[in-house]
């Protein structure tokens, strides 16, 4: 055996390394420390006017800080964020809220509005070899557990959560049958445990992908069809607001809503069958939308028209439609280029430069502020 | 034993250690190290016992890949695929799937191939293999035939037309940022973009994506590129990530369509065909 004891020399390098690697953390620290600022709030001329953020796989704090921060300043008051339960609860009963706290902590000192999107299922809450978006029913009650933890962490900071996504569509259930009854006993099993321990806590349901799948398809339901199925099941108690999906395709925003068309009126027609089921005093928020302007793809529209249809369906959601609480936009911004049509859709490169569609969107929503 | 050969040993050992641990830890290296062993490629296997190359494409971008009135795909990427699973001997089977699912299509084994005016990504690259561009889709600087602009710099002082909204609006806003003084005159379409150049002379250059300027060039407009591309969107061929032989064979046709002019005819056919529609004057 080597005498350390003796040999004293040799813990020389040792005692350099551990320097050395004492120094670069500590530089590191000091690197990503990003400073907190004080509260602001959102100057707009529209209080309706939101986005969809992505900042879900957004690592670096000063990233996640600029983007909110952008989406201030665009003046827009409202985000919603997605906060997957497999992050948060990797294993069962530990949570990590290290990057939910960062998101939730800028976006309130930006002064916006947070709509949580809770989702994605852990891999211990589902078989083997399924997707991330596998759930069934044994498992309500553990997605109902996360949810109950989520809002109770976060109460008085986020004040509304859309409970899944897209359940009218095969691929947003793992690839099984989208089926109304399923997704209406998971609100009703989730909604009480989270008004157990935040009542003010408002949840949003729906959340439906506008489709015109055909009876039978094996990718999707019809949204208007979904959504009567959902209330013939008893869903109208079980959720407060109703979560839209509002895509303008390659129509105008004024384009008649039409059950055979998706449009962004398509709304109209949810909002129609919210209060032939007696849910009239219900609003909805539109949580997804908007207008792609890729330049071949054949649901995109010219850039031009892109910038006109967005400020007009803010305009509609303000003036024209007082059951709408807010309309968020797909999507701000991505962490990385998606390099596909979906880069599309943002309103700021991954680079944090600037579209012309956000300063278009923002010259209206700040017309009278400084 | 003396003490020198006990700490060389125990350093030894540690490098072991630390190579066997890292080679452990990272995919890549076995994938590397199993295939310098053992190099076959079980796609290119079963395209040839198969007689058929699977092809995955979203039939919805045109002049790339569409749907023709019975619903059968057409497009550039149709007919490239075509014409080189026949340079194999084997035929293409086209398989029409949505863009976002495409690479779940090719990770689990449903398609062979993906060409579908896919853009190169650097992060898919440990999941994939790539070929090389057959096509950019950028955005260029174009000019009229006579004009004496032949450079990023020749547009200082210069009025260039960009589509409001548009890639180019944005990176026309980003060289004035940088200090190029030129000024920026949106148009609402593409159409009366290329139409001040040419006809009414309002604008000396434009900057427009590579698609709309190879349509308007097949369609005998007087335009020419200037410079390598300002923003470049390479489309590539994506085959699976152990398809050595498969991107191999594909590598030697694409070189010999570059050379034979194959993929020259098929900018024509596709770009000219499609021309009419969004192209000025």
């Amino acid at each position: 055996m080597v005498d350390f004891r003796k040999h004293w020399r040799l813990w020389i390098p040792f005692a350099v390394f551990l320097t050395f690697a004492i120094g670069l953390f500590w530089m590191q620290q000091r690197t990503l420390r990003v400073a907190i600022v004080p509260p602001q709030t959102v100057q707009t001329v529209n209080p309706k006017a939101g986005v969809h953020t992505r900042l879900t796989d957004e690592v670096e704090e000063w990233k996640i800080k600029r983007t909110l921060e952008m989406v201030r300043e665009l003046g827009a008051p409202w985000i919603v964020e997605y906060f997957p339960w497999a992050y948060i609860e990797s294993e069962r009963g530990r949570y990590h809220w290290t990057h939910a706290d960062m998101v939730v902590r800028h976006a309130r000192q930006q002064g916006l509005r947070i709509i949580a999107r809770l989702g994605f299922v852990p891999e211990w809450a589902r078989p083997k070899d399924t997707t991330p978006l596998y759930l069934d029913e044994e498992h309500f009650v553990d997605f109902g557990n996360f949810a109950a933890k989520f809002v109770e962490r976060y109460r008085g900071d986020i004040e509304y959560v859309i409970l899944w996504n897209e359940p009218n569509l095969a691929l947003e259930w793992g690839y099984t049958a989208p089926d109304a009854v399923k997704y209406t006993q998971l609100l009703r099993t989730v909604y009480p445990m989270i008004k157990a321990v935040a009542p003010e806590v408002r949840v949003l349901g729906g959340a439906l992908a506008p489709t015109l799948a055909p009876p039978g398809s094996e990718f999707g339901v019809n949204d208007l069809f979904f959504l009567q199925a959902m209330y013939d099941a008893g869903a109208g108690d079980y959720f407060d607001i109703l979560a839209v999906h509002a895509y303008g395709w390659h129509f105008d925003p004024d384009s008649p809503a039409d059950p055979e068309v998706v449009n962004f009126r398509r709304t109209e027609l949810l909002r129609t069958i919210m209060v032939e089921n007696g849910d009239a005093e219900k609003p909805i928020i539109i949580t997804e939308g908007g207008w792609n302007d890729h330049p071949r793809w054949t649901r995109a529209v010219r850039p031009a028209q892109r910038i006109t249809y967005t400020v007009r369906a803010y305009e509609i959601a303000q003036k024209e439609w007082p059951w709408l609480e807010a309309l968020c936009f797909w999507v701000f911004r991505f962490p990385w280029d998606q390099n596909s049509y979906q880069d599309y859709f943002t309103f700021v490169r991954t680079d944090f430069e600037p579209k012309p569609i956000y300063r278009e969107v923002q010259q209206y929503l700040r017309a009278f502020a400084p | 034993m003396t003490q020198r050969e006990r700490i060389l040993l125990v350093t030894a050992g540690v490098i072991l250690l630390l190579v066997f641990g890292g080679v452990w830890l990272n995919k890549g290296v076995q994938e590397a190290l199993l295939s310098s062993f053992w190099r076959s490629d079980g796609t290119w296997e079963a395209i040839q016992q198969r007689g058929a190359w699977r092809v995955g494409l979203d039939p919805s971008f045109p002049p790339f890949e569409m749907l023709d009135a019975s619903g059968v795909p057409i497009g550039y990427d149709v007919e490239l695929a075509h014409a080189l699973a026949a340079s194999w001997g084997v035929r293409a089977d086209i398989v029409a799937i949505g863009f976002d699912s495409l690479p779940d299509a090719l990770k689990a084994g449903k398609i062979d191939s993906i060409v579908s005016a896919y853009p190169y990504d650097e992060r898919l690259t440990q999941d994939f293999l790539f070929s090389t561009p057959y096509f950019d889709a950028g955005l260029r600087i174009a000019v009229h035939n006579r004009s004496t602009i032949n450079e990023l710099s020749d547009l200082s002082g210069a009025r260039v037309g960009v589509e409001w909204g548009g890639l180019g609006d944005m990176v026309g806003r980003r060289l004035q940022r940088e200090g190029l003084t030129l000024t920026l005159q949106p148009f609402e379409t593409p159409e009366e973009m290329i139409a001040a150049l040419l006809e009414a002379n309002s604008v000396e250059a434009i900057l427009i994506d590579n698609v709309m300027l190879r349509k308007a060039q097949a369609a005998g407009l007087p335009l020419r590129a200037v410079n390598a591309p300002l923003e470049s969107i390479p489309y590539v061929i994506v085959m699976p990530r152990r398809a050595y032989e498969l991107q191999r064979q594909l590598e030697n046709s694409l070189h010999q369509f570059q050379t034979d002019g194959k993929l020259d005819e098929l900018e024509r056919r596709w770009f000219a065909e499609h021309a009419t529609e969004d192209v000025a004057p």
